[in-house]
């Protein structure tokens, strides 16, 4: 029941909020997170961690069984992470609205809280509608964030954002639904009599093979047994929904909009939890449901990553905007962390979940820096900002300390995810497996612990060194710039816009008018001035209020940097289930198809088309 | 004439020699009215020549159906056609009802002349 | 015949609601004539609870009559059609003779019955609703064109004295001439599938068409009475009336006629197409069917021909009214096209039929379609009850306009929530956004098609609803995100009708209550479109060889 209590505590305190005066909702807000992120906790401490492949709490209920859906939940170590991860989030953002977030306060911290259910909801869901509804759900809360609260270009970022998402996930589903299908069609296990029997009894018979369900266990291990073909399809599609997403590199023009107009604190669940959503997919239906295909078509998931990293790398090389910037470099991290699922092997996998973490907590804490020194000058652009480790030494050092988390620094959280995917992707081929060996004896000399020794010997992934070479310039592209900028806007000649000269870092706001911060600007301004009358000026530096926002992420960035072998160890259970999913698929495919092995180009040339589009 | 159309025609017992009338010619006559009416439906712009273009439609209907029952030796086209008629009186008279109400407005019977909704 | 009664409670109990009505709303005393809502709401409600209480399932008509085709829809589509109807009642109140009471209410004349048109718009509302349920229970195409008209004919009038402007009267107008055209077009195809075998009876035919093949002339008509109930669905072909109606009538007119017609126009394609196809095996044990169970290939789907022109018009209908909604900006013109693109949702479900896991309504399109009719009813309601509840203040010419773009609804939420949030939540259910009931109608339609393999009609579907969430969006999160620019024209303001608004909410509660409650009315939908032991007679045939049918029979 608890992991149920994680969708309805929050939804609850939605309902209460609606009800309650706005004066309240912040502070109703603040105790609906920290309940839920309490309940989060208790279920955490229930979790037997040494076992993270078991479902703990598994509870079913039944609801629409007609449809064969049922409120079915349950939470694997994979789940119970990215469940700590939203629990943390969410508080934070509530604490960091705090003077950002002006004027209807009640539609804010609602639909944050809505926003907190629906991604609990994702991560607990073993019945794919309900993942589904969940998945969706986000959408509505995250498009009034953006719409209502962000900035200039809001509208159409909003509505970009909705509409990729929601046409992705519409042909998830399809795919989703043939499998399902698939399971309907095969032989029923139970006697027919029986199932019969239950069927006139009303009741609804017990999810399995030859049964009409939606049930993720019985999925997964019927869609396992279907053709390459139909593997690949299904593939196509779930990749097509996932991918916007993540998002990886064709589809990804809705993140960096997004970001950029989101208030704080979307742009912080956006990039820390949201994105999740998309490689949390890949990790429990794409790869599980039709290992055979993923592997085999894993090369040119990786090619996309690939590209996205490149990409996103490059363009960050023409942004004046400093949101914008850290924007495209998640388009380049997720770009790493599909890297490491594509790589199929147990250091990929379980490096691309740590990284789901670390870039979850770097980046959400990027945002959050930006955020507000968002609030204090009113603008992102890095012409108008500079020097500020003069003006804001504290806010300097979260800022510098955040970005070397981000772009892998050693000894910070980053580099250990961004190492393990890359090394993934280097191993995770056939002809050089046998030279990898190195490298795993520098991994068994016990820095990151078991994870990395399960991979010692066979991997078959069709990647190899090339795609981690070509992955690494392109982060170091990235890195490169993202460092250029924290130089720029942190040291050198203090810059600070027109009006802001002189005293505390705030002051009038008639001079932004001519620096492209037009009407919103000037609008925000206004709000801001409102409410300066009620709290008092930002101070120049950061309140003690914003440094315990962001000191809680900055421990975890250096617990998880130095020591994250508890994750991976617990990680191993789910990890080290899946690749076998994905081995013993592939040996049955090498033994079964290999006279096939000329077709299946041409048969999966369509679907491999269709995505590269 | 495609293979379908014959068949369609042989179905009815066509080509038949003129001297007696048979069903095909029955057939025939109504397809011709029913086709004449939906022509002169969409190309005509006089409301009440509209109207009378879909009353030929429904009398076709009419006709076929008798034919057809005698055909069948069967009383339920006759039947049927008792009903159309009766329902083609009330549409008529609606019709006419309405065209009044409209006539008294813009004092013309063309479709034309009412424009207010684009499309 | 006299069995037959047992169906016809419910429109018994409407049509002496409708005298009834006809008479009180003659009455020179106002809290009489103001009765007449009241009892046309109970005359509907009465009708639903009697659907549901005393029309026999297929089981026992069986016993009865034998004869009665598609029995098992017959209660859950009755039902449905009464609760709807119910909550369309609600939001007419006060669309006729508006000003006509205000001036009586001052004194400034006396009450003229020639000018009151009360009586007759509640008749006519309640006409149509008792020929809608005769299609339900129609098993002969006399009773099916009888009902079809009985449906269609009040709804004419009920446009052109919606609203007092000249529009509505145009409106009226051009729908009556393309509505009789339409009503042409499947009388003729009625006469040729007559013509074809010779009985007007659903039973028969299908049984024919089964044991003898389909003629081409059988086919045409099949064809031309499809076409013309595109009319009524406002399906591709003729669908071009449905913007400028929609625009012209008042928005709880425009409600009426995207749910009254459609769902006739469903129940009669739906009669025909199992009587032309869905030909569907029992296996001999008698055990229903679970989808292990694969039936012959031949049989299970329509006739090519006809499954082709359905896939088309399916298609085009579907594309057509999402894009051409688009580029709206008045809400009711937008609803309209998007009241054609849910009709080629539905016709999926049609192209599907039963399928081959009928017990199962995950895979049953006739089961889907019956669900998806009552989810877009109540949706529909909801829209436009909120529509109907919002006007414009009276301005110069002192009479109140109906709101018209989208802008009119900007921040709704904040200025009448109990109309703004209605309108959120029954626009993204029209989206089909989960968990909302509209995502549940469209799931089951999404699930048949897959199963049957249809899997490109299924991508159209896919691509269909994320254009329509291009303009859902729209108009779901005006009242929501925007705030209002009071710059232009006269303050909106509610409408002094209380049941308008409760309307709306009765539909918003509903479309959550559904979604998560809705597993009752799933399995109502169900078990509605299981075929009884009658219907599958006609499977039969060809093994038992039966005889071909006595036509005299249908004569005697």
């Amino acid at each position: 029941m608890i992991l149920f209590s994680l969708i309805l505590i929050p939804l609850l305190f939605a309902a209460l909020l609606a009800l309650a005066p706005a004066a309240q909702a912040r502070s109703l807000a603040f105790l609906g997170m920290l309940t839920s992120s309490a309940a989060a906790v208790l279920a955490m401490l229930r979790f037997d961690w040494n076992n993270g492949a078991v479902f703990a709490n598994e509870k079913t209920f039944p609801w629409l069984g007609e449809l064969g859906i049922q409120l079915s939940v349950g939470a694997d170590s994979v789940s119970m992470l990215m469940i700590a991860l939203t629990a943390l989030l969410g508080p934070i953002c509530v604490v960091a609205s705090r003077t950002a977030v002006t004027e209807r306060h009640r539609t804010f911290f609602g639909w944050l809280l809505v926003l907190q259910a629906a991604m609990y909801g994702v991560f607990i869901a073993r019945d794919l509608i309900l993942f589904y509804i969940c998945f969706e759900f986000t959408l509505v809360p995250m498009f009034v964030l953006i719409n209502v609260f962000g900035s200039t270009n809001r509208k159409h970022a909003s509505v970009k954002f909705f509409l990729y998402t929601f046409t992705g996930s519409v042909i998830a589903l399809a795919g989703l639904v043939y499998v399902a299908k698939f399971n309907a069609e095969l032989p029923v296990s139970a006697t027919r009599e029986s199932l019969a029997a239950m069927m006139q009894a009303g009741g609804t018979p017990a999810p399995g093979p030859g049964v009409w369900t939606f049930d993720i266990e019985t999925l997964g291990r019927a869609a396992r047994r279907m053709s390459s073909t139909e593997q690949a399809w299904v593939l196509l599609a779930l990749m097509v929904g996932f991918a916007v997403k993540v998002p990886l590199f064709p589809v990804h023009t809705w993140l960096p909009l997004a970001h950029t107009e989101a208030p704080t604190a979307g742009s912080v669940i956006l990039a820390g939890v949201l994105l999740k959503l998309g490689t949390y997919g890949i990790f429990r239906f794409a790869i599980p449901f039709v290992p055979a295909a993923f592997a085999e078509y894993a090369p040119l998931i990786a090619q996309l990553c690939i590209v996205g990293i490149l990409y996103g790398g490059l363009i960050c090389w023409v942004q004046t905007d400093v949101k914008k910037l850290v924007a495209y470099s998640s388009v380049a991290h997720l770009g790493f962390c599909v890297l490491g699922l594509a790589a199929t092997n147990a250091t990929g996998l379980s490096g691309s979940i740590l990284y789901m973490i670390n870039h979850g907590l770097s980046t959400g804490a990027l945002f959050l820096c930006i955020g507000m020194v968002y609030e204090r000058y009113h603008t992102r652009s890095m012409k108008e900002l500079g020097g500020l480790a003069a003006k804001m030494p504290v806010w300097s050092t979260f800022m510098i300390f955040f970005t070397m988390a981000s772009v892998g620094l050693p000894g910070l959280n980053g580099f250990v995810s961004e190492f393990m995917c890359l090394l993934a992707a280097f191993q995770a081929s056939s002809a050089w497996g046998s030279s990898t060996t190195m490298v795993e004896g520098a991994m068994d000399a016990g820095l990151w612990g078991s994870a990395g020794a399960s991979t010692v010997g066979a991997t078959h992934g069709g990647l190899g060194p090339w795609y981690a070479a070509i992955a690494g310039i392109g982060m170091i592209v990235a890195a490169m710039y993202l460092l250029l900028m924290v130089g720029r806007v942190v040291w050198g000649p203090l810059v600070e816009p027109h009006g802001h000269g002189g005293h505390g870092g705030h002051g009038g706001h008639g001079g932004h008018g001519g620096h492209g911060h037009d009407a919103h600007g000037a609008a925000a301004g206004d709000h801001h001035d409102d409410h300066a009358d009620a709290h008092g000026p930002l101070p120049a530096d950061l309140t003690a209020r914003e440094i315990g926002v962001l000191a809680p992420l900055a421990i975890l960035c250096v617990v998880l940097g130095v020591y994250p072998k508890p994750l991976l160890a617990t990680l191993e259970g789910p990890v080290n289930q899946t690749v076998q999913l994905i081995d013993s698929a592939r040996s049955m495919g090498l033994q079964l198809e290999a006279p096939a092995h000329t077709t299946s180009p041409a048969q999966g040339g369509a679907p491999t088309q269709g995505l590269a589009q | 004439m495609t293979h379908g159309t014959l068949s369609l025609l042989a179905q009815t017992g066509f080509p038949a020699s003129m001297a007696q009338a048979t069903l095909a010619h029955y057939v025939v006559v109504s397809l011709l009215m029913f086709v004449i009416g939906l022509i002169g439906f969409l190309t005509r712009r006089n409301l009440i020549i509209m109207f009378l273009c879909t009353e030929l439609m429904f009398q076709a209907a009419g006709i076929a159906l008798v034919a057809f029952g005698r055909f069948h030796l069967d009383y339920t086209g006759q039947t049927f056609v008792i009903f159309v008629l009766t329902v083609a009186a009330a549409e008529a008279s609606m019709a006419l009802a309405l065209i009044v109400l409209l006539f008294r407005r813009k004092e013309s019977l063309s479709a034309e002349d009412w424009q207010e909704l684009k499309g | 015949m006299i069995e037959r009664l047992a169906y016809l409670w419910p429109e018994i109990a409407l049509f002496i609601a409708t005298c009834v009505v006809m008479v009180m709303g003659l009455s020179r005393t106002y809290a009489t004539r103001k009765a007449t809502a009241t009892i046309a709401a109970l005359g509907t409600f009465s009708a639903a609870v009697l659907s549901f209480l005393t029309t026999p399932d297929g089981g026992e008509i069986e016993a009865v009559s034998g004869q009665l085709y598609l029995a098992s829809m017959v209660p859950y589509a009755k039902t449905l059609i009464g609760a709807v109807a119910t909550l369309l009642l609600l939001t007419m109140a006060g669309t006729v003779d508006r000003a006509e009471e205000a001036d009586i209410a001052k004194g400034v004349r006396s009450f003229d019955p020639l000018r009151s048109n009360r009586a007759e718009f509640y008749a006519f509302f309640l006409f149509s609703i008792t020929g809608l349920m005769l299609c339900a229970d129609a098993d002969d195409l006399i009773w099916l064109f009888l009902a079809l008209e009985l449906t269609s004919l009040p709804t004419y009038i009920m446009v052109a004295m919606s609203t007092a402007r000249n529009r509505g009267r145009e409106a009226g107008v051009k729908y009556f001439f393309l509505g009789a055209m339409g009503a042409a077009v499947f009388l003729y195809g009625f006469a040729l599938i007559y013509g074809a075998v010779g009985s007007t009876n659903l039973n028969e035919i299908a049984v024919a068409f089964a044991t003898g093949g389909i003629s081409s002339l059988g086919m045409l008509g099949v064809l031309l009475s499809i076409l013309g109930i595109c009319f009524k669905i406002a399906a591709v072909p003729m669908h071009f009336y449905t913007p400028d109606v929609y625009e012209g009538a008042a928005p709880q007119v425009s409600g009426f006629l995207a749910f009254v017609p459609k769902t006739a126009g469903f129940l009669s394609i739906l009669l025909i197409c199992g009587a032309v196809g869905w030909n569907y095996v029992i296996p001999p044990d008698g055990v229903s069917p679970l989808a292990t169970v694969m039936p012959s290939a031949e049989g299970t789907q329509l006739p090519e021909v006809l499954r082709l022109t359905l896939w088309v018009i399916a298609a085009l209908t579907m594309t057509v009214g999402n894009v051409l909604a688009l580029l709206q900006t008045s809400v009711k013109r937008m609803l309209a096209y998007s009241s054609i693109a849910h009709s080629g949702y539905m016709l999926v479900g049609v192209i599907v039929g039963p399928g081959i896991a009928a017990d199962s309504f995950s895979g049953n399109g006739v089961a889907a379609v019956l669900f998806y009719l009552l989810s877009y009813g109540v949706m529909n309601a909801g829209v436009f009850a909120v529509l109907a509840a919002l006007e414009r203040a009276p301005g110069r010419d002192g009479e109140p306009r109906e709101i018209e773009t989208i802008s009119d609804l900007k921040g709704l939420c904040r200025s009448h929530p109990m109309l703004g949030w209605p309108m959120v939540i029954c626009c993204l259910s029209l989206l089909g956004l989960p968990p909302l009931l509209g995502f549940f109608g469209k799931l089951p339609l999404f699930t048949a098609a897959i199963r049957a393999g249809e899997i490109p009609l299924v991508l159209v579907l896919g691509v269909n609803s994320a254009i329509a969430a291009c303009y859902y969006l729209k108009l779901a999160f005006a009242p929501l995100t925007e705030v209002a620019d009071d710059a232009d024209g006269d303050p909106i303001v509610a409408a002094p009708f209380r049941t308008r608004a409760a309307a709306a909410v009765i539909s918003a509660a509903c479309v959550i209550g559904l979604a998560l409650g809705g597993n009752l009315l799933m399995q109502g939908a169900r078990s509605a479109a299981s075929y009884t032991e009658a219907d599958a007679i006609k499977s039969r045939v060809p093994q038992a060889n039966a005889a071909p049918v006595d036509r005299n029979v249908a004569a005697h």
